[in-house]
């Protein structure tokens, strides 16, 4: 028996809340020297906000963080790695036109003027060892190491500012196997030092296998902390999705038509292996998968944004032609963006300019547009979307996330009534109240004669709306499921471990 | 936070007047101050309003506000500004004068056609490789003048005898060019207002990636933008060559400068997506007004350099200002 | 080797290669025709050097930051007025006084844009018709004479056959630069954050204020380099003495920067500005008219411009693409 070691961090009954949404409530938990301690959740359960407030990110707005029995107040990033904790993000922060020794010393406060100190590289030497990263030489570019050297380097970055608690948020993602053994033997050696490590993963698999415990967070309430021995997948999984299935997604018809989308062998470098999939007329169709998965690529290539994109897909029995937006918008072929900001609506522009930006060409005939056509159409699909008229004239940037989101689908709909419609993350920030009303959008859409293809990392999204579900797994298909078979234990399983994958075929 | 201020947007949309205080948007108190302050400066400066100083006015903001007028477009693309606009100019003064001599049509039509080929092929390279539009302008600076070099050998063309005078004239005691350039303000904010590619130019500018996924062809809106913004120089070029009887590259420097300053004091943002050809025919108003009145008050010419830039900083940092 | 290595970089070296492949087509070219080869040639070009030199570096630091500063030709001009203007008496004091502008302009530039978050691109265009107009006032729009010979003579006098003060100075400029960039700390935090500033933020560098330092540089190299070419031709222009805005640029291109930040070094930077003034000597040594050197500089600008474009990659698979829709089109396809 190990005699239970004093906690070197403690969150004690920390809150935090953004707005009006309560991202935090009044979260306990501690970890001991030498613990390996798994943080899981689904998205939105406050993951993220706990580990913005345990590095000074955030401020809590209730509790106190309690390190080494002393309660702190952590002011910063930089203080909390003063205090000991490191925080490794999914966004690595390498500078890929250094070297390898000058990325593990950047940022660092004890770094002389003039730098290259043997001292410096003999340690930069350590530490790459102790990461496993010995056969890399300290003078060799950032830019050529791989992701996965990457995030070695990064957690390398962290030891030689003697962190004693190092948080990982998901470093697994983007990894292939061989990288994410090398992640955990490196995480081993940690820990044998005595080194506390809290580990942020989707992979339930990865939980069981590094972690010493679990931290199971939901809806922003700790769920509760266990002991891996004591707990198992099943069990974790139950304990993530918790509540039953909410009364928030409509009904689904069953009014399956002929094939409006299929797609044949797609094949994308670097994301997507020979992925063939049908979706009838009708129907919601999601593509699962964690990052790297190819599944938002695969989207994003029949919208023609990805130039890259091999294969066949025919969409009404006519050809779609990949690499061009054109194309496929005159297909019909419709795409709403994951990154509203970014890519999914212009925020200068105003409502009804974005409401009409694919639809152009009906404005006036010889590249005339009309104004009063323009206002007349934006209203009739603010109408159909559910925007207040009256905002029509407002800059997008004014309105809320869920109401951004409105336009990013209203643009979507065409006065012909059907197509399909493409949706990356369809309700990725936007409120409870907005997100009701996009699903219900979303099934109106589908009566219509819209195909919609779908991704999301919101598993209870997934199984609330999809009438077929494709699993998807580092790239390629894992299975197929359509209506009553689609089940949340089973798509989990499939997108976060390979073992249990092809068993699953429906 | 985003609620808060959805909450506050929705309200200020209920009434019709609030609406209205809404979509003139922040920096419109700015304006309108810095515009009363220059309208009583202007009438407290004496001689500002008699007849030579206005025409001079009409002469010194036309040429400039043409080229201002291409200029808005490439800024509200998202491509900043070009550095090659004056260059164009020039060339087309250039072209305008050397073939007078067939005549004012072929003269002129020639002019335009070679500063439209002349912008445009760059607006291509920028929109099809999506290369830097600073470096591209500035290469192509470069690249115009050593061709105006060789053409020219670096001498002044000189036009053919009373061909271009009829660019001097006066219609309703009002110069040709004054009218030249109301007709291009006016026709370029028709563009931007009642046209698909001015829509399109504005989704471009506002944000690239979305306009890319909204499936416009986003090279040809940047060509297109680049060959409008050489029409424009282009017409500059020609009252240029008919204000002189002559061309030569030298005539059309600074331009590029003067036309940004105008565009940014305008209050088009520099960023893209936002402002219009109107605004920056404001903006030239304003720096022309500004440079007679300086004139007129006794400073050199040189004050008016210091007090262009000046304002274009100003300008600049008040966009910063208002944004953060 | 190791240490030559480290003090060049890969760009760098590519662009040295360049350099004495041309000076040998120039020797190639010029020996048979009997054309004046001597000493005096490679003063030239080092003199010319010495004036585009310190321009170019300084746009460079701004371009590996992942910045660009276009106000680098006003300052230049108002380098050399104040430099002329203050220096009547006492011309270490000139120098002192336009190093002293260039600092401080550039460096408010620096907290404008790190400040308002705005791009060096605007901040930069208004501080080059502002720092133009100051040039203006001060010397009451035309040129000033500082009728100091001795002066110029001593800036152009020949130490060691090719150099010069200017150019020793230059070189020295250069040096120091290629020294901090590659072995302090402050290169160091220079490079990551024109490699990825969100990363290096996040790892605990001070960016802003690396900016604002990489613009007082800036702006004291151009300042300074007007400065000692209103020495060396004992005249100042507000205008500026010669126009450097194309050819700088021009330089840092072809010394290896990029406008996507990271890349660039001081010693590929001054290589990239000796190949221009070679060229400029070079073309006009063979007897080649002047606007040939123009043609040539603009076309290496685009020919860059084009290599940089983001849609390069895209658009050489879509010439691949539709020869291979050509080539499998007659053959028998069922869609």
């Amino acid at each position: 028996m190990k005699p239970p070691l004093a906690p070197i961090l403690e969150a004690r009954a920390v809150a935090k809340s953004f707005g009006a949404v309560q991202a935090l409530r009044d979260v306990s938990f501690a970890v001991a020297p030498g613990e390996v301690r798994g943080i899981c959740g689904e998205n939105g359960a406050g993951k993220s906000t706990l580990i913005k407030i345990l590095t000074g990110v955030h401020q809590s707005d209730r509790g106190t963080i309690v390190i080494d029995g002393a309660e702190r107040r952590i002011e910063g990033p930089l203080h909390a790695q003063a205090l000991g904790i490191a925080f490794v993000s999914q966004e690595l922060s390498i500078a890929p036109h250094l070297s390898v020794e000058d990325n593990i010393w950047l940022g660092h406060r004890d770094v002389p003027l003039l730098h290259r100190r043997r001292a410096l590289r003999q340690r930069a030497r350590e530490v790459l060892e102790l990461v496993g990263l010995r056969h890399l030489a300290v003078d060799v570019r950032a830019s050529t190491l791989s992701l996965g050297e990457r995030q070695l380097l990064e957690i390398a970055r962290m030891l030689v500012r003697n962190a004693r608690v190092l948080i990982l948020d998901e470093p697994t993602a983007t990894l292939s196997d061989r990288e994410i053994a090398q992640v955990f033997a490196t995480l081993r050696r940690l820990k044998q030092q005595g080194r506390t490590i809290i580990f942020i993963t989707h992979r339930l698999a990865e939980i069981f296998e590094i972690c010493d415990s679990v931290t199971v967070l939901r809806n922003g309430y700790e769920v509760g902390s266990y002991a891996t021995s004591e707990v198992d997948r099943t069990g974790l999984i139950e304990a993530m999705l918790g509540r039953p299935l909410e009364q928030m997604y409509p009904q689904a018809p069953s009014t399956a038509g002929g094939p409006a989308l299929v797609v044949r062998d797609l094949h994308i470098p670097g994301s997507v292996r020979s992925l063939s999939f049908v979706v009838p007329q009708g129907c919601i169709a999601c593509l699962v998968g964690q990052i790297g998965s190819g599944a938002t690529e695969a989207v994003r290539a029949l919208a023609g944004l990805v130039y890259t994109a091999r294969g066949e897909a025919s969409v009404g029995g006519r050809p779609l032609r990949f690499g061009s937006v054109p194309k496929a918008l005159a297909r019909n072929v419709r795409f709403v963006s994951e990154e509203r900001a970014a890519e999914g609506v212009f925020l200068n522009l105003s409502v009804r300019e974005n409401l009409l930006a694919t639809q152009l060409d009906t404005l006036g005939a010889g590249g005339w547009m009309s104004r009063q056509r323009l206002t007349a159409a934006a209203g009739r699909l603010a109408g159909m979307v559910g925007i207040d008229g009256r905002r029509l004239r407002s800059r997008t940037r004014e309105l809320s996330g869920g109401n951004q989101q409105k336009v990013a689908v209203g643009r979507s709909v065409t006065s012909h009534g059907t197509g399909v419609l493409l949706m990356n993350e369809p309700t990725r920030g936007v409120d409870v109240g907005a997100r009701a009303e996009i699903y219900v959008l979303m099934r109106r859409l589908c009566n219509q004669g819209y195909a919609i293809l779908m991704t999301s990392a919101d598993i209870e999204e997934v199984v609330g709306m999809s009438d077929i579900v494709v699993t998807m797994y580092r790239g390629a298909k894992v299975a197929e499921y359509a209506g009553d078979a689609i089940d949340r234990t089973r798509v989990l399983s499939d997108i976060i471990q390979q073992q249990t994958a092809m068993a699953g075929t429906a | 936070m985003e609620i808060a201020r959805e909450r506050g947007a929705g309200a200020a949309a209920t009434g019709p007047r609030s609406e209205w205080i809404v979509r003139i948007g922040t920096g419109f108190p700015i304006r309108f101050a810095g515009l009363s302050i220059l309208l009583v400066l202007a009438v407290i400066t004496p001689g500002f309003t008699a007849a030579p100083s206005l025409l001079s006015l009409i002469n010194t903001g036309s040429l400039i506000g043409c080229v201002a007028v291409g200029m808005t477009f490439i800024t509200l693309s998202g491509n900043i500004m070009s550095f090659s606009l004056g260059a164009t100019t020039g060339v087309a003064a250039i072209v305008c004068a050397a073939l007078s001599g067939f005549g004012a049509v072929p003269a002129l039509a020639s002019a335009i056609a070679v500063a439209i080929v002349v912008s445009a092929a760059q607006g291509f390279i920028i929109g099809y490789f999506r290369a830097n539009p600073i470096i591209v302008s500035i290469a192509a600076l470069a690249l115009i003048h050593g061709a105006a070099e060789f053409a020219t050998g670096s001498k002044t063309i000189y036009a053919a005898e009373n061909v271009l005078d009829f660019l001097k004239a006066k219609v309703g005691g009002i110069p040709l060019a004054g009218l030249v350039f109301l007709a291009s303000v006016v026709v370029g904010q028709v563009i931007q207002s009642y046209t698909q590619f001015g829509q399109r130019v504005m989704m471009v500018g506002s944000n690239l990636r979305a306009a890319i996924a909204a499936g416009v062809q986003t090279w040809r809106t940047v060509t297109a933008v680049y060959a409008l913004a050489g029409l424009f120089a282009g017409l500059a070029g020609i009252l240029i060559a008919g204000r002189y009887g002559a061309g030569t590259m030298e005539y059309g420097e600074g331009y590029d400068y003067s036309a940004i300053a105008g565009v940014l004091v305008g209050g088009t943002a520099i960023a893209g997506g936002e402002g219009s050809v109107s605004r920056s025919f404001f903006g030239v108003v304003v720096i022309a007004s500004v440079t007679v009145m300086l004139l007129l008050r006794g400073f050199e010419t040189e004050y008016q350099y210091l007090f262009i830039g000046l304002i274009v900083l100003a300008a600049v940092l008040l966009q910063g200002r208002l944004r953060a | 080797m190791k240490f030559l290595r480290q003090l060049l970089g890969n760009a760098t070296q590519r662009v040295f290669a360049l350099f004495f492949i041309l000076s040998a087509a120039f020797v190639a070219l010029a020996l048979p025709a009997g054309l004046p080869l001597n000493w005096e040639t490679a003063f030239s070009v080092l003199q010319n050097f010495s004036t585009l030199g310190p321009v170019a570096l300084g746009l460079g630091l701004t371009m590996l930051v992942r910045e660009f500063d276009i106000s680098f030709a006003g300052m230049f001009g108002l380098g050399g007025c104040v430099a002329v203007l203050v220096g009547a008496t006492s011309p270490a004091l000139g120098i002192a006084a336009a190093v002293a502008v260039g600092l401080l302009g550039g460096a408010a530039q620096g907290v404008f844009m790190t400040r308002l978050r705005l791009s060096s691109v605007a901040v930069t265009l208004g501080g080059l018709l502002t720092f133009g107009g100051i040039a203006y006032v001060l010397t009451g729009n035309r040129n000033v004479p500082l009728g100091n010979l001795e002066l110029a003579m001593s800036m152009n006098a020949p130490i060691l056959e090719v150099f010069s003060i200017r150019s020793l100075v230059a070189w020295a400029l250069f040096i120091v630069a290629a020294v901090v960039v590659g072995y302090t700390r402050t290169g160091r935090d220079m490079i990551a954050t024109g490699s990825d500033v969100q990363a290096s933020v996040l790892a605990g560098v001070r960016t802003e204020a690396i900016i604002i330092g990489v613009f007082g540089a800036s702006g004291t190299l151009s300042a300074l380099a007007g400065a000692m070419l209103s020495y060396s031709l004992s005249t100042a222009s507000p205008a500026g003495l010669s126009d450097v805005s194309v050819p700088a640029v021009a330089a840092v291109i072809l010394g290896g920067a990029s406008l996507s930040g990271g890349t660039g070094r001081p010693l590929g930077i001054a290589a990239g500005v000796l190949v221009l003034c070679l060229l400029r000597t070079g073309l006009t040594t063979v007897g080649v008219p002047p606007y040939v050197h123009e043609l040539v500089t603009g076309a290496i600008l685009l020919a860059f411009a084009i290599g940089d474009g983001a849609d390069l990659m895209r658009r050489l698979t879509d010439v691949e693409r539709f020869r291979s829709f050509r080539l499998r089109a007659p053959g028998p396809r069922s869609s």
